[in-house]
């Protein structure tokens, strides 16, 4: 029995060094890491091109996967997923209805978060019968609830003047080609925010692995925890959301990849699904990049080819 | 009397539905007690009350003249330890783990694996004859294994209360004998109150001082096995005949129509 999760936590996070470096490298353009510390110019402005990108696509994968890890836990469900669940959808339709109302950049993680808070309750509440999550009602809401979201978004769009397909097309299946430093920055204090407080949840969450009857008959304060976790989760997939656009399934690839490696303990598995959901869209982002070079295809749709298989197996062993 | 846990008009909804309509009982420290009743005559429920996993929408429950129902959530599980009647488990989890859980509420979750929890928790595997299933995971263990997990979680939890349901409803005979000799041990080293919910009245009269017979929501007779248990009482709870033998220590009760 593992007593301490430190030698977990720095494998996942040597797993994302090891994607950050992969993806810093590769590209249309490769670049050498010899010219790199040699001072190379070209190799320079390859480097402060890419470093944006690679810092975004992580805290945008560790975002995610913290908020399907923990989630999961709550509902006791492995197929809890911020995009599923349309936690996502709706931050995409509050951000981009807050940018087409005028609130500028500034506005759009606001409307992300009411949206997203907004979603993943109606999700929720829709999803319940008899005092229990009904999966067959949670998937039908979650893919009703995404196809309302995309629907307010062509719409908003379409009605709106200065738009474009491109900024559509960049809510809809997510994007990192314009990333910005500010940007990765901006994420990634949401996520020590958001990541926080569900990591302060880790414990409690172990104990809703059986059940929230069962939690709450061991001393938890189950609507609480309920109100705690959702909260953060939601501000992460807002957060990411509202930088990056719908990256779907992060939340179903990384944890159970974490939960496989190192254990189900909440404690160890929040930080390691951090760690191994942003080695995921960096990877992930780095091969869309050479994959289909000179062209790029967004990451969400990467995400998706990558996620179904998992959400497939996951909804095997459910049913 | 310290301890004594008293029920005074404990009601309990579901939607319009009255699943505890007042339901008033006293049970002494350390006594235990069969709750029988037919299907939705409210055994559950009442248990769920006392864990407070159900909302309790009028009454009161009180031990040692105390209300739980302003205690925080810790404190009561301190004192009172549920063991529902199934759980579905989704994820994997090691029994040791599991049985470890039943000390969350006398510790900080940050605390990896102190040494006193370790040690009670490997206590209740022990009595629950479970050390050689405990590295493995409790989703693939048999029904009977995972019944005694769960009540090696309640010992560990090492409460005053243990409310349990229907706790060998799908066990075999040979581990529900096992289950009762477990119980007995435990009941004569920690002397807590229990509560049994069943639908086997001679299994838990093997082992009950007490008895509590529910019919839809209401007591019909609560008290002393020797003064309670009587045809007419077993009438009114079941709507069926029933004839009691007293011929050994423990009576036994035979229905019929």
């Amino acid at each position: 029995m593992r007593r301490f999760g430190g030698g977990a936590i720095a494998a996942a996070i040597a797993l994302l060094v090891a994607a950050a470096a992969f993806g810093l490298l590769v590209g249309s353009v490769p670049m050498s890491l010899s010219g790199l510390l040699r001072g190379d110019a070209m190799a320079r402005a390859i480097f402060s091109l890419r470093l944006p990108r690679v810092a975004l696509a992580a805290a945008t994968g560790a975002a995610l996967a913290t908020a399907g890890a923990a989630l999961q836990a709550l509902l006791k469900n492995p197929l809890a997923d911020p995009f599923l669940l349309g936690t996502s959808g709706g931050a995409a339709a509050g951000a981009a209805a807050a940018i087409a109302l005028g609130a500028g950049a500034l506005g759009a993680p606001i409307g992300a978060f009411a949206g997203a808070a907004l979603a993943t309750a109606v999700v929720l509440a829709l999803s319940r019968r008899g005092g229990r999550l009904d999966l067959q009602r949670l998937l039908l809401a979650g893919v009703t609830a995404n196809a309302f979201f995309s629907a307010v978004i062509l719409l908003l769009f379409s009605s709106s003047s200065g738009a474009n397909a491109r900024s559509m097309l960049f809510w809809m299946m997510g994007s990192l080609a314009e990333a910005r430093g500010s940007e990765a920055a901006a994420l990634t204090v949401y996520l020590l925010a958001g990541g926080g407080l569900l990591f302060g949840a880790a414990p409690t969450l172990n104990l809703f692995l059986v059940g929230e009857e069962s939690a709450a008959s061991l001393g938890v304060s189950v609507e609480r925890t309920k109100a705690t976790v959702f909260a953060g989760a939601a501000l992460l997939a807002a957060a990411a959301t509202s930088f990056v656009g719908i990256v779907g399934f992060v939340g179903l690839i990384a944890p159970p990849l974490a939960r496989l490696a190192w254990g189900n303990d909440q404690r160890r598995l929040i930080p390691c699904s951090a760690a191994a959901g942003g080695a995921l869209v960096v990877t992930a982002d780095a091969l869309s990049r050479v994959l289909f070079s000179p062209a790029e295809i967004p990451i969400g749709a990467v995400t998706a080819l990558v996620g179904v298989p998992f959400f497939l197996v996951a909804l095997r062993r459910l049913s | 009397m310290t301890g004594d846990l008293v029920l005074s008009g404990v009601e309990v909804s579901y939607g319009r539905e009255k699943a505890l309509a007042g339901v008033d009982a006293v049970v002494s420290e350390g006594r235990i007690v069969a709750i029988a009743g037919e299907n939705g005559s409210g055994k559950s429920t009442l248990l769920k009350a006392v864990a407070r996993v159900v909302p309790i929408s009028a009454g009161n429950v009180r031990v040692g003249g105390e209300s739980i129902l302003a205690w925080p959530r810790r404190r009561l599980a301190r004192t009172v330890a549920y063991a529902a009647q199934s759980v579905d488990l989704v994820f994997p989890i090691a029994v040791r783990e599991l049985v470890r859980q039943g000390r969350a509420p006398w510790r900080s979750g940050w605390i990896w694996e102190n040494g006193e929890d370790r040690a009670i928790a490997e206590e209740a595997l022990r009595a629950c004859d479970l050390l050689d299933v405990a590295d493995r995971d409790a989703t693939r263990i048999s029904g009977g294994e995972r019944r005694r997990a769960f009540l090696a979680r309640l010992l560990a939890q090492r409460a005053r209360i243990w409310l349990l349901d229907e706790p060998t409803s799908d066990l075999d005979p040979r581990h529900r004998l096992e289950f009762l000799d477990v119980l007995r041990d435990a009941h004569a080293r920690f002397r807590p109150t229990v509560l049994w919910a069943t639908h086997d009245i001679n299994e838990a009269l093997a082992i009950a001082g007490d008895l509590l017979l529910l019919r839809r929501g209401s007591v019909v007779s609560g008290g002393a096995v020797a003064e309670c248990l009587t045809p007419e009482a077993l009438r009114r709870t079941f709507g069926i005949e029933a004839r009691i033998e007293r011929a050994s220590s423990v009576p036994r009760v035979t229905f019929f129509r």
